[in-house]
């Protein structure tokens, strides 16, 4: 005769499957990236994410991360973009807030940072960060990058591999 | 219960800042601590554990901001647009297919104006060349190659490494779980004083010391990676150290020379990494063609 299953293994089987179905949240951690349509650089921009926004891992394929955001488009990411929480069985009854507590996310703007280097300007005043700025202004539009490969023959345009 | 507070202190220094920080929460949760004790074991966890690994991906870009900065005042930059617009077209297409292709305001490539060999790499993904090496470089494959290089050592996060431990204890005790992003004189002071010491760790591992041989060996390995993974002959790599080996500035022991292994120690590793791939693309013409015509007005 089968023995019923004692309500107390239930209710935690249960909330071990829903703390498993629950979609993560992921939050970008670079400045600025794009939501793709397809799992490439060079593929078509959806929209742009900026730091701190949250999305929502739907599926993984490579190093990419197919993403819905909070207005419920969906595109793809690459992973180096998001902060992935680290699945930790201990604080999944405790929601993503504590997961996130060390992280990025909560460091943002801290420690090294805008107001730092302002001070540190300031006791060095003979630096020059003019080329640096300069620098961050050459942006190579990904298309940009496609047709280098393309007319280079590089990467999936090759044909000497 | 009465067990927990008598345990938890040889806990605390045995754990990682990790496993401190969860177990920390776990017992504020329960309420067997308070939330300012919560608070004070994460931050003092944080800074008993301080690494580089710690440090957020905003933070590595302001660092490398002030290191490119301090580069940039030991070697002018080449004011060449197009240039500059092919190295970073090349960089950018190697950027793509590494293990770190997104940083947080993305990787950056100027040419210095100078005739001594040379190319580094600040964290946060800016990255410099010679006028000098590209000189030496014949093809498109072997000024890929040394770019690799360079992106791996970002990639690596080499550049964070070289910033001794008790700058980040200093920086991690100020940042600790406090609330503020805006700091007071005196935090800020602390601050600014440990981000000069680690300026001064990677501008000297950099420019003066160079990387530990094993990072320089590991960048090489990368640099056959990507170079594969976007379509480049890797022996670009061993092409160019064969160059280098005969090179008479060698003995100048400047720049380049200076800071990384031999020639022939990197070369032997390099032709071993190439010899284990089953299949390894091809050099072609056209890429050879532009590289000379990018290359040709380099005063």
């Amino acid at each position: 005769m089968k023995r019923p299953i004692p309500l107390t293994m239930t209710v935690s089987l249960l909330i071990l499957i829903v703390s498993l179905l629950v979609a993560e949240t992921l939050t970008v951690k670079v400045q600025s990236t794009s939501l793709r349509n397809t799992p490439k650089f060079y593929a078509p921009a959806v929209q742009s994410l900026s730091a701190g926004e949250k999305v929502e891992k739907i599926s993984a394929q490579g190093g990419w991360i197919q993403v819905r955001t909070s207005g419920g488009i969906t595109g793809w990411v690459h992973s180096s973009a998001v902060e992935v929480p680290k699945f930790d069985l201990m604080a999944t009854n405790k929601g993503l807030k504590t997961q996130a507590s060390a992280s990025e996310v909560a460091l943002a703007g801290k420690g090294f940072n805008k107001q730092v280097e302002e001070s540190y300007r300031a006791k060095h005043k003979d630096l020059s960060f003019a080329w640096v700025d300069r620098m961050l202004q050459i942006k190579i539009a990904a298309a940009q990058v496609e047709e280098f490969m393309k007319k280079g023959k590089l990467g999936e345009f090759g044909g000497g591999k | 219960m009465a067990l927990v507070p008598v345990a938890f202190p040889a806990f605390l220094f045995l754990a990682s800042c990790a496993a401190v920080q969860s177990g920390a929460d776990i017992l504020a949760g329960t309420g067997q601590i308070s939330e300012s004790d919560r608070q004070a074991i994460v931050k003092t966890s944080g800074a008993v554990s301080a690494t580089f690994s710690q440090i957020t991906e905003e933070q590595e870009y302001y660092i490398g901001r002030s290191v490119a900065a301090l580069i940039l005042a030991q070697y002018p930059a080449y004011d060449n647009a197009a240039l500059n617009t092919y190295i970073n077209t090349l960089g950018q297409a190697i950027v793509y297919s590494s293990d770190r292709p997104e940083i947080y305001a993305g990787y950056h490539f100027l040419v210095l104006d100078t005739e001594e060999v040379n190319a580094l790499s600040a964290p946060g993904g800016f990255i410099f060349i010679s006028k000098g090496l590209i000189r030496r470089c014949k093809n498109e494959e072997m000024l890929a190659s040394i770019l690799a290089h360079e992106v791996g050592h970002v990639c690596s996060k080499h550049g964070l490494q070289a910033i001794k431990k008790s700058r980040l204890v200093d920086a991690f005790r100020v940042i600790g779980t406090e609330a503020a992003r805006r700091y007071g004189s005196e935090e800020l002071a602390q601050l600014t004083t440990a981000f000069e010491g680690a300026l001064g760790d990677v501008v000297e591992t950099l420019v003066v010391r160079g990387y530990d041989r094993k990072y320089e060996h590991e960048a090489d390995d990368l640099a056959v990676k990507f170079d594969v993974a976007v379509g480049y002959a890797p022996k670009g790599l061993t092409d160019f150290l064969q160059t280098m080996i005969g090179d008479s500035t060698t003995a100048s022991g400047k720049g380049w020379f200076k800071t990384h292994p031999s020639a022939e120690q990197r070369m032997e590793k390099v032709k071993g990494k190439i010899a284990a791939l089953s299949s390894v693309p091809a050099e072609a013409s056209v890429r050879t063609k532009r590289f000379e015509q990018s290359v040709a007005k380099l005063k």
